[in-house]
C-alpha cells in the first residue's frame, strides 16, 4: 500500500523542541494529555506481583487434554487461558487487552519449565531477590503456585531438553562453569520476532481461520507429513476462534461499563472501544483506533499463548500509516487524538511483565516484560525515506511518555531528512534512553548475508536490543545463549583448566580430581613459544565451545518444536499457513539461532597485553603474566598497574595494535558461528552484544590480563575495557568511533551494540545538539551498525542511589534496551557509572 | 627539516574552542603566567614531570623511579612519592617511562608536524559533517610559529578548517606567519588596565591590544573572549572599557563575544609541577557571580556586541520543558 504525501512529515511538538537536559526529578506530566500521564503515574505506582490465574488454567486444560496431540493441547489451554481469564479495564483506558493478568503482573508459563519456578518459589523466594523480586499477593497464591509446578515436572521444555544433554555439553553451560548461558529458551519461550501486523490488520481474525481453512482443504493425503499438518491448521483455526471470542468478551464488558458510567465522555469512550472490539474480533481494522486496539490484541496474544518476549512491533510507523492517513484525510480523528492515542499504546505496551528464572534475571535485569522494539524510519524496498508523520508522532510518543517500553528504534540511512535527526536527539539528550539507532547500510548488508533479496532487506526491523530481523518472514532465536569469551581466553591461557581449578569447585569431582581439563588443551602461557602459538590456541578454544553450545542450542530448539508449538503465532510468519508447518517447525523462510559475545574487548586487551609485553618487549615471560593471574594481581602490583596504564595498548583508542586484534577477536567468534546448521534448516547468526549479562558474567570470571579483577564486570558489547583501576578509552568518542567501525559489522548478523555514555553539559545548546547530531552522521558513514547514548551523569546517577524513592521513573540505558535504575542490582549500577563518560573536552 | 614542537594535549573532538567537532592540539609555552591559568602545565615551553601522588603503588612495591633518577630529584613521603627537585631535575623523563603507575607522568612531548597531521586527518569525516577542523592552542601557539604555520599550510591542502587560540603578546613578524593560514582567530581580553593586567598576568597589555586593534583590520574572524574573574575583572568598569575597545577600535569586528565563568579548574596540575595554586584564596557565590556575568552580557549586548556565555556562538535553544497542549 504507497500513500503518496503531499505535505512535509511533522509530529505534535516542532521538531526542533527541547524538551529536557537530562532527568529531572519529580516530573510527572511530560505529556500535554492528562490522560496518559495520569495512566503513567498509575503504571509507576503499581507493584511488581506474581498471578496465579493463568497457571490455574493452563494447568487444568493439560490435564483434560494428555492424550491429544501437542499442537492441539496448547490450542486448547491457549483457549481455557482466553475463556476464564479475569478481565479489566483501566480507568482512562482506551485501548484493551492485557496478557491474561492484570498489569505489572505476571503470569506463569509451566509449558516451558517448572523447576526454577518450584526451586526458587521454596528456597530463594521472588520476593527477597536483590533485584528484579516480584510478590505474591497472598499465602494462597504461594501454596497453589507450589502446588501447581507438582503436576508439570517432566513434562516441560527444559525436562525434554535435560534428557538429551551430556556433561560435555552442560560443563560449559549455566550448570557447569558458564562459559555460555542458555538459560533464556532453556526455561522460557522464544519470542524474539516481528509478526506481520499489516496482514492482521488486513484480514483480521476471520481472514486467517480462511487461510487456515484453505490449507486444510489442500492437504492431500498422499504428504507424508499429512497428520502432523492437518493437527497445525485444526490447531491454528482453534486459537483464532478463540481469539474472537476473547475479543468480544471485552466488548461485552465494555458495554456493561458503559452502561453504568455516569461521565457522557467516558461513557461513549466505553461504547467506542465495544465498537472497536466488536469490529476486530473477527474482521479487519477500519479506522486509526481499530488498528492499535487490534495490534493491541494481536501481540498480547501472542504474549498469552507463549512467554518469549521481545515480541516487537517492527515498523510502526509503515504498517500504521495507511489507516492514520486515511482517518486524516477524512476527518475521522485530529493529529492530536491521535497522538493521545498513540501514548495510551505507549503506556499499555509497559503493562506485560514476565518473571524469569534468577539466573536469567541476574544477566538481564530490570523487571518487565522487555524487547518490545519499536522501529522507525529508513527506507522503501527501493530505496528511498519512508520518513511520515507518525515516524516524528511516534517520538514524540516517547519523549512525552518516557517509560522503559516501547523500545524506541529509528533507523538512518543517508537521505534521513536532517527534520528526524534533530528530533531524534532532542529525544536522546532528554536523557531518558531512548531511542537507539541503527545504521541501514552495514545492516541490509547484514540481512542479505542471511539470505534476504535487496527488497526484503531494506525492510528489516530490530528485534529486542540489536538483532535485525524480516519482518513476518524470520523467527530468529536471537538472544539464544550468552557467552562469555573472557571464559573461552581463560581456558586459552591456562590449558583448558579454569585459574581456580581446586576442590572448592562442585565440578571438580568430575574434572579437577581426575587431573582432567574442563576444556581441551591447547596451550598456556607457561608453553607458547610465538604470538601466533596463542592466536591458533584461541581458535581452537573457539571451536571446541562453540560446537558445545550449539549442539546444546539445537537440543533446545528440538524441545520447543515438540512440546511447545505456537500455532496461534504462526500465522502471522510468511509460509506456516501456507505449508501446514508450525513455526518452531521451520515454517518460515529465515529460521536462525543467535548467540551473542560478551567480552570481546576484554579478550583483545589480553591479547595486546601478551602481544607487547612478552612477545614485543619481551619485558615479561607468559609464566610471570599466568601466576599474576592466578593470584588475583596480589603482589603483582605493579604488573596491574602497568596493564591498566596507557603504556599498554588498548582498544578503543583508534589504536591499531590493539584494535587489529580486536578484529581478530570479533572475525574468530563471528567465523566459528556462521554456517553452522539450526534444525530448523537454518544458521546460526552471531551477535556481539552483552546486554547487561557483562556483569553477571563478570562475577564468576577470575581475573583476566585486560587488569580485571576476579570477579569484576567484564567488557560490555562492542565497547572497550572498563576495570575497577580506570577506564581502558582515553581519546575520546571519534576515536572510539573509528575503533568500533575498523570491524565489518555486517558479519554479526545477529547485531552488535556500541553504548555511548554522554554527560548532559556537553550535548547543552543548539551547537551541543548539532555537534551530536553530526557525531551520529559522521559514526554511521564509518560503518557502525548500531549506537546508542545515555546522557546522563555519573553524580544523578549516585544521588539515585541515595534517594531511590525519588528517582522511581529515571530510565537509564543498560545496553539495547534501557531500565529503571533504582531497580537494576548495585553491581549494574556500578558497571553505569562506571563506563567512561566521554567527555568533550 | 621538519618543524617540531612540544605538545601537551591533542584532544580529539573538542567542541568548545572554535565550530564543530574539532581536533585540539595544546603546545607547550606562554609568554604569560595568568594566576588564573588552568592549564598551567602548558606554561613553560620544555617537557617537564608532573607528580600524581596519589597514583604511586609505594616504594616498597616498586621504587624504580627512585633507582634511576640520575640526580636523585624523587623525594618520598611515608612510602610514596611526593615531590621533585625541579632545581635538581634535568627533565630526562627516564622515571616517566619506568613508573608503571603512571604518578609520574610526562607534561609534553615533541611533534612533528606530520605526527601531528597523521592524528587531525583521522577525523576528517567528523570536521566535513560538523564544519569542524583544527584548533591550536596551549599555552601559546605562536610560541611554535613556525609549526604552526607549517601545519596550517598542511592543513589547507587537506581542506581542514584552521583555528588559532593566542594571547598575540607577540610581534608583528611573528603573527604574520601564521595568519595568512588561519580561518578563525580565537583570543581574549583580560583587563583593559595595564597595571592590573601585569599584575595578573606577568606583562602588560598594550602589545596584545595594539594586535587585537590590527586584527580587527584584517580579514580573519575574531572571537574574542573575557575570562570573568570575580574581584579581578568583573567590575562594570572594566567591561565599559573593553565595549568601548571593541567598538571603537576594533571597529565592532568581533565575530563573538564569549564570557568564560571562572572556575576553579586545574588545581590537581599545579600540584603535579609543585607550584602554588594562586586562586586558592578566591571566594565565589556561585549564584551571585552567575548574576554578574549574565549582567555582563547583557550590558555588551545593550552596546550591540554579540555577546554569550561560555563558548557557544549561537543563541540559546527553544527550551521548553514544560508540555503545552
Amino acid at each position: 500500500m504507497t500513500v503518496v504525501q503531499m505535505h512535509k512529515p511533522h509530529g505534535v511538538d516542532p521538531f526542533d523542541k527541547t524538551y529536557s537536559l537530562g532527568y529531572k526529578v519529580n516530573h510527572e506530566d511530560w505529556s500535554p494529555y492528562p490522560r496518559v500521564n495520569h495512566l503513567r503515574k498509575t503504571f509507576l505506582d503499581r507493584e511488581y506481583y506474581i498471578d496465579v490465574e493463568r497457571f490455574r488454567n493452563v494447568t487444568a486444560a493439560y490435564k483434560e487434554n494428555e492424550d491429544a496431540t501437542a499442537e492441539m493441547r496448547c490450542a486448547r489451554a491457549f483457549e481455557k487461558i482466553l475463556m476464564n481469564a479475569t478481565l479489566y479495564i483501566y480507568d482512562e483506558d482506551l485501548i484493551l487487552g492485557e496478557i491474561a493478568a492484570p498489569a505489572k503482573e505476571s503470569p506463569q508459563y509451566p509449558e516451558f519449565s517448572v523447576n526454577w519456578m518450584l526451586y526458587e518459589a521454596l528456597h530463594e523466594p521472588f520476593e527477597e531477590r536483590e533485584h528484579d523480586q516480584f510478590y505474591f499477593k497472598n499465602d494462597e497464591d504461594r501454596k497453589e503456585f507450589i502446588e501447581l509446578c507438582q503436576y508439570w515436572k517432566g513434562k516441560c521444555v527444559d525436562d525434554y531438553a535435560n534428557a538429551f544433554l551430556d556433561d560435555e555439553q552442560l560443563k560449559g553451560s549455566q550448570s557447569g562453569k558458564k562459559i555460555f548461558q542458555t538459560n533464556l529458551y532453556h526455561y522460557g519461550g522464544v519470542g524474539h520476532c516481528v509478526m506481520d501486523y499489516g496482514k492482521i490488520l488486513r484480514i483480521g481474525y476471520d481472514g486467517m481461520i480462511k487461510q487456515a481453512k484453505e490449507g486444510l482443504d489442500r492437504l492431500k493425503k498422499t504428504d507424508p507429513d499429512f497428520a502432523v499438518k492437518r493437527e497445525f491448521y485444526k490447531a491454528a483455526i482453534y486459537c483464532y476462534e478463540a481469539a474472537k471470542k476473547y475479543i468480544l468478551r471485552y466488548a461485552y464488558l465494555a458495554e456493561s461499563k458503559a452502561e453504568a458510567e455516569n461521565d457522557q465522555k467516558r461513557k461513549e469512550e466505553l461504547l467506542m472501544m465495544a465498537e472497536n472490539c466488536r469490529q476486530v474480533a473477527g474482521g479487519p481494522a477500519k479506522s486509526f483506533w481499530q488498528a492499535l486496539q487490534l495490534f493491541n490484541f494481536a501481540t498480547t496474544l501472542t504474549q498469552i499463548e507463549g512467554n518469549g518476549h521481545s515480541i516487537s512491533y517492527g515498523r510502526m510507523d509503515q504498517w500504521l500509516y495507511p489507516y492514520y492517513r486515511a482517518d486524516i484525510d477524512n476527518k475521522v480523528i485530529t493529529q492530536e487524538f491521535a497522538q493521545e492515542l498513540l501514548e495510551v499504546t505507549y503506556v499499555k505496551m509497559n503493562n506485560p511483565t514476565k518473571i524469569r528464572d534468577g539466573g536469567t534475571a541476574r544477566v538481564r535485569q530490570g523487571r518487565g516484560f522487555g524487547g518490545e522494539c519499536l522501529t522507525i524510519g529508513g527506507v522503501d524496498k527501493d530505496g528511498n525515506d519512508v520518513t511520515n508523520d507518525l515516524t516524528f508522532m511516534l517520538l514524540d510518543a516517547s519523549v512525552h511518555t518516557r517509560m522503559m517500553c516501547p523500545w524506541l528504534l529509528v533507523r538512518m540511512h543517508e537521505n534521513t531528512p536532517y527534520e528526524l535527526k534533530v528530533k531524534t536527539v532532542e529525544c536522546i539528550r532528554a536523557g531518558y534512553g531512548h531511542p537507539k539507532i541503527f545504521n541501514d547500510a552495514p545492516t541490509i548488508k547484514c540481512m542479505m548475508r542471511k539470505g534476504c533479496t535487496l527488497e526484503e532487506a531494506r525492510d528489516y526491523a530490530v528485534v529486542g536490543c540489536v538483532e535485525p530481523n524480516l519482518p513476518g518472514r524470520e523467527y530468529g532465536w536471537h538472544d539464544a545463549a550468552y557467552i562469555n569469551t573472557v571464559k573461552f581466553m581463560e581456558m586459552v591461557l591456562n590449558g583448558g583448566r579454569c585459574l581456580d581449578c581446586g576442590p572448592h569447585c562442585p565440578r571438580w569431582e568430575k574434572c579437577g580430581a581426575l587431573g582432567k581439563q574442563l576444556g581441551p588443551d591447547t596451550g598456556s602461557l607457561d608453553t607458547y613459544k610465538t604470538f601466533e602459538e596463542v592466536l591458533e590456541s584461541v581458535d581452537k578454544q573457539f571451536e571446541y565451545w562453540t560446537d558445545q553450545m550449539c549442539s546444546t542450542l539445537n537440543v533446545i530448539d528440538r524441545a520447543h518444536r515438540v512440546r511447545k508449538p505456537l500455532p496461534y503465532l504462526s500465522g502471522f510468519f510468511e509460509g506456516c499457513l501456507e505449508n501446514g508447518v508450525d513455526i518452531t517447525a521451520g515454517g518460515t523462510k529465515i529460521n536462525g539461532i543467535g548467540p551473542q559475545a560478551s567480552g570481546i574487548a576484554s579478550c583483545a586487551d589480553t591479547l595486546a597485553a601478551i602481544k607487547q609485553l612478552v612477545f614485543d618487549e619481551k619485558k615479561y615471560t607468559g609464566s610471570q603474566l599466568l601466576q599474576a593471574l592466578k593470584d588475583n594481581w596480589t603482589g603483582h602490583e605493579k604488573l596491574y598497574r602497568l596493564i591498566n596504564s596507557t603504556k599498554v595498548h588498548h582498544y578503543g583508542n583508534d589504536d591499531d595494535y590493539a584494535d587489529d586484534l580486536f578484529r581478530f577477536m570479533f572475525e574468530c567468534y563471528c567465523r566459528h558461528l556462521t554456517g553452522r546448521k539450526t534444525i530448523r534448516n537454518g544458521e546460526f547468526t552471531p551477535g556481539v552484544y552483552s546486554v547487561s549479562a557483562n556483569v553477571g558474567m563478570g562475577l564468576n570470571t577470575n581475573a583476566s590480563l585486560d587488569g580485571r579483577k576476579s570477579g569484576e564486570a567484564i567488557s560490555d558489547n562492542m565497547g572497550p575495557v572498563h576495570t575497577d583501576c580506570c577506564s581502558h578509552d582515553y581519546c575520546g568518542p571519534t576515536a572510539l568511533a573509528h575503533s568500533v567501525s575498523k570491524v565489518d559489522h555486517s558479519l554479526a548478523t545477529n547485531g552488535t551494540l556500541l553504548n555511548v555514555k554522554y554527560p548532559q553539559e556537553a550535548v547543552a545548546g543548539i551547537e551541543g545538539r548539532d555537534n551530536l547530531v553530526n557525531y551520529i552522521d559522521e559514526y554511521l558513514a564509518l560503518g557502525g551498525m548500531h549506537i546508542q547514548f545515555n546522557i546522563m551523569s555519573s553524580a544523578t546517577m549516585r544521588a539515585a542511589q541515595k534517594k531511590p524513592e525519588d528517582y522511581k521513573d529515571m530510565l537509564v540505558r543498560v545496553a539495547g534496551y534501557s531500565a529503571y535504575f533504582v531497580e537494576l542490582g548495585k553491581p549494574l549500577q556500578k558497571d553505569l557509572i562506571q563506563r567512561t563518560e566521554l567527555s568533550f573536552g | 627539516m621538519e618543524h617540531k614542537a612540544i605538545q601537551f594535549n591533542i584532544q580529539r573532538f573538542t567542541i568548545h574552542d572554535g565550530p564543530g567537532i574539532r581536533t585540539e592540539i595544546f603546545l607547550k609555552g606562554c609568554p604569560l603566567k595568568c594566576q588564573w591559568c588552568s592549564n598551567p602545565e602548558g606554561q613553560n615551553a620544555f617537557i617537564e614531570p608532573g607528580i600524581y601522588r596519589s597514583k604511586c603503588i609505594g616504594v616498597s612495591k616498586c621504587g624504580d623511579c627512585k633507582g634511576i633518577c640520575p640526580v636523585d630529584a624523587i623525594s618520598f613521603y611515608r612510602n610514596k612519592i611526593c615531590a621533585v627537585n625541579r632545581i635538581k631535575c634535568s627533565n630526562c623523563m627516564a622515571c616517566v617511562d619506568e613508573c608503571c603507575s603512571e604518578a609520574i607522568k610526562s607534561w609534553g612531548s615533541s611533534i612533528t608536524v606530520s605526527e601531528a597531521m597523521e592524528i587531525i586527518k583521522r577525523d576528517k569525516g567528523f570536521y566535513d559533517k560538523s564544519g569542524g577542523g583544527v584548533t591550536v592552542s596551549g599555552g601559546d601557539p605562536l610560541v611554535w610559529a613556525d609549526f604552526v604555520q607549517e601545519l596550517f599550510k598542511e592543513c589547507r591542502k587537506e581542506g581542514i578548517h584552521t583555528c588559532l587560540e593566542s594571547t598575540f603578546h607577540f610581534e608583528r613578524w611573528v603573527m604574520d606567519k601564521v595568519l595568512p593560514y588561519t580561518d578563525l582567530i580565537i583570543s581574549d581580553i583580560k583587563h583593559m588596565n595595564t597595571v592590573i593586567h601585569k599584575k595578573y598576568t606577568g606583562v602588560g597589555n598594550e602589545l596584545i591590544l595594539e594586535n587585537l586593534r590590527r586584527l580587527s583590520e584584517g580579514t580573519v574572524p575574531v572571537i574574542l573572549r573575557i575570562p570573568v574573574i570575580p574581584g579581578i575583572n568583573d567590575d562594570m568598569k572594566n567591561m565599559k572599557d573593553s565595549a568601548d575597545f571593541i567598538i571603537n577600535e576594533m571597529h565592532g569586528n568581533v565575530r563573538t563575544l564569549q564570557l568564560l565563568q571562572f572556575m576553579r579548574l586545574g588545581e590537581e596540575k599545579y600540584i603535579s609541577l609543585g607550584r602554588p595554586y594562586e586562586m586558592g584564596y578566591i571566594k565565589m557565590y556561585r549564584k551571585r557571580f552567575a548574576r554578574q556575568v549574565e549582567k555582563i552580557r547583557d550590558y555588551f549586548v545593550g552596546r550591540g556586541i554579540h555577546c554569550t556565555v561560555g563558548t557557544k556562538e549561537k543563541g540559546e535553544e527553544k527550551n521548553d520543558s514544560s508540555s503545552d497542549a
